[in-house]
């Protein structure tokens, strides 16, 4: 696993994930097994959180892995880091198979429990520090009740209803909530 | 609000993960003709890519990665069958007696980490690979490899689809005494069975038209083996001996450079 590797010499764990998927877009088994082996801690990580369950969370990490298997030749080095397709990949079939069949009711204050109210130190890579720093700082700059929607939205792949049951307000008003906190993310973040 | 705000909204919703079921399925199926959507879901993916570094990794079960590659071998196998990946309309059983049919998408560089496939006697796989040949005056043509082991390729099959015409050339194949070589092909249109394009002369050559009767389009998706035959050719009309279909795929000139 490279991602936890702190020396920034290159190759970067990014430059090593982008030729694995390149190999992969060949149809490289062997690059396709080193990519799992890679990455797999963090997507599992990133579907289990959101589905809590093992079994769901192995269905939708397989299919996760046949898309990127599938896909890997439309990974646009421009648009977004190796790591972060393949996490985007995940989160959206994460919370597909959420909507489809939602879990039992929510524990909050466990999910946001394991929510770092700030930005930890443990990240795992270093190449976006810098953006990183300033989404924390920009999530800080937002209302705490917002900022907890935006995660556990995010994290915990939480519906709107699941916000408005949890902090008691009315579905719409946690979507102008919800807008009012992207906004202004975006704002903040807008270079 | 305007127009640019509902849309911009919808993709930071999307990307948030806060929509309900079926609009997530609306967004997704827009997404693929709506270019400003889909840019501006990527720019909220950007944006909020770091809140997924403070996910804890947690290792998956040690036999899910097996799980994920059978998974994806069967899908390979099926989509062989089928005339377009997008198109599960017409799910042939592939699963015809002695003929295997496997993903040739997978190229040589895969079958280099199957040992056991290459252990029947008789085994020939064929890797298609298709190059542009339509815009490009001086791009190759359609080429198919048959390998007999892991090592070396067996014999050529390169097509011309414009004239329908092949050329097979053994590479490291050997006539075999008292056993013939026999070409086959596959398709949807043709039923679920190969059926044979010719027997290989002596010289391991076959006419240049022994494909003519097919039209290019079907030739694009066909699958292509070399089966081990008693001399003259199968007895039954289907292969007797394994072999090992593959089909036409588009790829690029780099693969073909690279791996030929």
């Amino acid at each position: 696993m490279h991602l936890g590797d702190t020396s920034p010499t290159p190759p970067t764990p990014s430059d090593h994930l982008h030729n694995l998927l390149r190999r992969v877009a060949q149809h490289d088994r062997r690059a396709f097994a080193q990519l799992y082996a890679s990455t797999s801690a963090k997507l599992y990580g990133t579907v289990l959180r959101i589905l809590r369950e093992r079994g769901r969370a192995d269905d939708v990490v397989q299919e996760v892995y046949v898309t990127i298997w599938q896909k890997a030749a439309q990974f646009d080095t421009g648009r977004a880091s190796p790591i972060a397709w393949m996490a985007a990949i995940a989160r959206h079939a994460a919370i597909d198979e959420l909507r489809r069949q939602p879990r039992a009711p929510h524990e909050p204050e466990e999910a946001l429990a394991h929510t770092p109210a700030d930005a930890p130190s443990a990240r795992e890579h270093l190449e976006h520090e810098q953006d990183a720093k300033r989404l924390h700082a920009c999530l800080e700059a937002l209302e705490a009740e917002r900022r907890d929607m935006v995660r556990l939205a995010y994290l915990d792949g939480w519906s709107r209803t699941d916000l408005a049951t949890h902090f008691e307000q009315p579905v719409n008003t946690v979507k102008t909530w919800l807008h009012r906190a992207l906004k202004q993310l975006k704002g903040c973040l807008a270079p | 609000m305007t127009d640019h705000d509902d849309i911009d909204m919808l993709a930071a919703e999307y990307v948030l993960g806060t929509l309900d079921a079926e609009e997530r399925a609306e967004v997704a199926r827009r997404r693929r003709h709506d270019a400003d959507l889909d840019a501006r879901i990527l720019a909220w993916e950007a944006r909020l890519a770091p809140l997924g570094d403070e996910v804890e990794t947690i290792a998956p079960g040690p036999d899910l990665l097996a799980r994920i590659e059978r998974r994806i071998d069967e899908l390979e196998t099926t989509s062989r069958t089928n005339s377009k990946p997008e198109d599960d309309t017409d799910d042939t059983d592939d699963t015809d007696g002695t003929a295997q049919v496997i993903a040739l998408r997978r190229r040589l560089g895969f079958w280099r980490g199957c040992a056991g496939l290459a252990t029947a006697a008789a085994l020939i796989l064929a890797v298609v690979l298709i190059a542009p040949f339509d815009d490009t005056p001086d791009a190759p043509p359609f080429v198919a490899v048959f390998q007999q082991d892991d090592q070396q390729p067996a014999f050529m099959l390169s097509v011309d689809l414009d004239s329908r015409r092949l050329n097979v050339r053994p590479v490291t194949a050997k006539p075999l005494p008292d056993r013939s070589y026999q070409l086959w092909i596959k398709a949807d249109a043709l039923g679920p069975k190969p059926r044979s394009v010719g027997v290989l002369n002596d010289d391991l050559s076959l006419p240049a038209d022994a494909l003519s009767n097919y039209d290019s389009e079907l030739l694009k998706r066909a699958t292509f083996g070399i089966s081990i035959e008693p001399p003259g050719g199968s007895p039954t009309g289907q292969p007797t001996g394994s072999a090992i279909h593959g089909y036409l795929y588009p790829t690029d000139r780099d693969a073909v450079s690279q791996h030929l």
